[in-house]
């Protein structure tokens, strides 16, 4: 059993169009790890390259904000990844 | 001042709503609101305000009506192709209802403007098309602790949440700064046309709470719709100590206008296997890879040149003359921060590979090096 990902509308191109993937990992980092192998670059998008969130971007475990990638996740959570939108 | 006759016939279902009654009422005819943006989300929610007696109801859009606006923005007619957003706008809200007074802004908000005309209101609905616009927004809001209703869609998906100065999370705190490129306009991803209409009324519906002071605002947190799965959803955000402008020590204390964000469908999206087929057709676009030296030296696409994101600001001449460039880097974020570069520099169709060279090397020819 493990968590699962629902994915930003503006990120989908990275999942085949899939909202939620089944997710893996006791960390945001382990689980956004795994991500990645599946979904080449959708890291990326969410993550800079000094491992910091992007600030566009927010991550959440169920209904709290994660604002480090050690943000533990349990069996069952629902890792949110929301990304700010614009359109009006 | 009491309602009139003809206004408690107009309001009688909102007068028979004990949350509202003759004394909430009283409160919408007194309220002075402004919606930045006549489009999908303003005319929704500028719509049911003019039609809940909001006493004072600004529209604020520099835009002017054309025809694929009629999908969504449901405050205009075809006849008002052409038109300014704010009169035509404006026009149709005091036809809906006489009693209140609508204010037209034919204009654009900037950093000049904002905070005179933002004065003049007790309330401020966000529903505009850009980030920079949505950050000048907050932040006049918050300089001039005036509470906000914010709003935005992409797609099939929304976004709503509400400031009230001094007691929550501000924009900023939620959102420290914007995607820019990195998310497409709905010009460029489209949007569901009853999409805005779902958002703005939630709007209308939080300002007219914030009004009468019934409910629980929703401040401190963040509603998301995916109109798709028909799932809302909600996240706490909490007020941030060193947010830039609500914070402890905010260094924005005057408003000023971002940088100018590149023109929308300025960027173009280019998948690897869009590339691919780019190429064997003959095309010969200049391939620009933005990675640092030693992962350029690892493995990259023939033909390409390496100009790292560091040095592309002094380096841009080299673009002089070639239109269309795509840029590349290991995954797809550093080449759009190039292509943002791009366009300020006035470089034409500049396109990023979507997912980089992973994408490349997953989808087209695995043997390439990636680091």
């Amino acid at each position: 059993m493990g968590c699962t990902v629902r994915i930003a509308s503006p990120l989908r191109s990275y999942t085949a169009s899939a909202a939620t993937l089944a997710g893996r990992g006791r960390t945001l980092a382990e689980v956004l790890a795994h991500l990645e192998q599946r979904c080449p670059g959708l890291r990326f998008r969410m993550i800079d390259e000094q491992n910091r969130i992007r600030p566009h971007m927010r991550l959440f475990v169920n209904a709290d904000q994660a604002l480090e990638l050690s943000a533990p996740v349990r069996d069952g959570d629902t890792v949110h990844v929301v990304c700010a939108l614009s359109g009006g | 001042m009491p309602l009139s006759d003809s206004a408690r016939t107009r309001y009688q279902r909102h007068l028979a709503l004990p949350e509202v009654g003759s004394a909430g009422q009283e409160k919408l005819a007194a309220a002075r609101v402004l919606v930045v943006g006549a489009g999908g989300l303003g005319s929704p929610a500028a719509l049911y305000l003019a039609a809940a007696g909001c006493g004072t109801l600004g529209l604020l859009d520099g835009d002017r009506v054309e025809l694929s606006n009629l999908q969504r923005q449901v405050l205009f007619a075809t006849a008002d192709l052409g038109r300014s957003k704010a009169e035509a706008g404006g026009e149709h809200l005091a036809r809906l209802n006489p009693e209140i007074r609508v204010i037209a802004h034919p204009l654009e908000l900037r950093a000049a403007n904002a905070r005179e005309i933002l004065s003049g209101y007790d309330l401020v609905l966000d529903g505009t098309d850009r980030l920079s616009a949505r950050y000048l927004i907050n932040d006049a809001c918050v300089l001039l602790r005036r509470p906000l209703v914010s709003a935005a869609i992409h797609r099939f998906e929304g976004q709503l949440l509400t400031y009230l100065p001094g007691r929550g999370p501000c924009y900023r705190c939620a959102f420290p700064q914007g995607a820019g490129a990195a998310v497409a306009s709905c010009a460029e991803a489209g949007v569901l046309g009853v999409l805005p209409g779902v958002l703005g009324t939630l709007q209308a519906t939080e300002a007219i709470k914030l009004i009468i002071g019934a409910g629980e605002p929703l401040s401190g947190r963040l509603l998301t719709y995916d109109a798709l799965e028909m799932r809302f959803s909600e996240f706490r955000i909490a007020r941030r100590p060193d947010c830039a402008v609500c914070g402890e020590a905010p260094s924005i204390t005057e408003l000023r206008d971002a940088a100018p964000e590149p023109a929308p469908g300025g960027v173009r999206r280019l998948s690897a296997t869009g590339l691919r087929e780019l190429l064997a057709q003959g095309a010969a676009p200049l391939l620009v890879d933005v990675r640092e030296v030693h992962e350029f030296s690892a493995g990259h696409l023939e033909g390409s040149v390496n100009i790292p994101l560091g040095e592309l600001p002094q380096r841009l001449g080299e673009l002089a003359g070639r239109a269309a460039p795509v840029f590349i880097c290991r995954s797809g974020g550093r080449s759009l921060a190039a292509c943002q570069l791009a366009l300020r520099a006035q470089v034409s169709a500049p396109a990023n590979l979507e997912g980089g060279l992973l994408a490349w090397a997953a989808q087209v020819d695995p043997r390439l090096p990636v680091l």
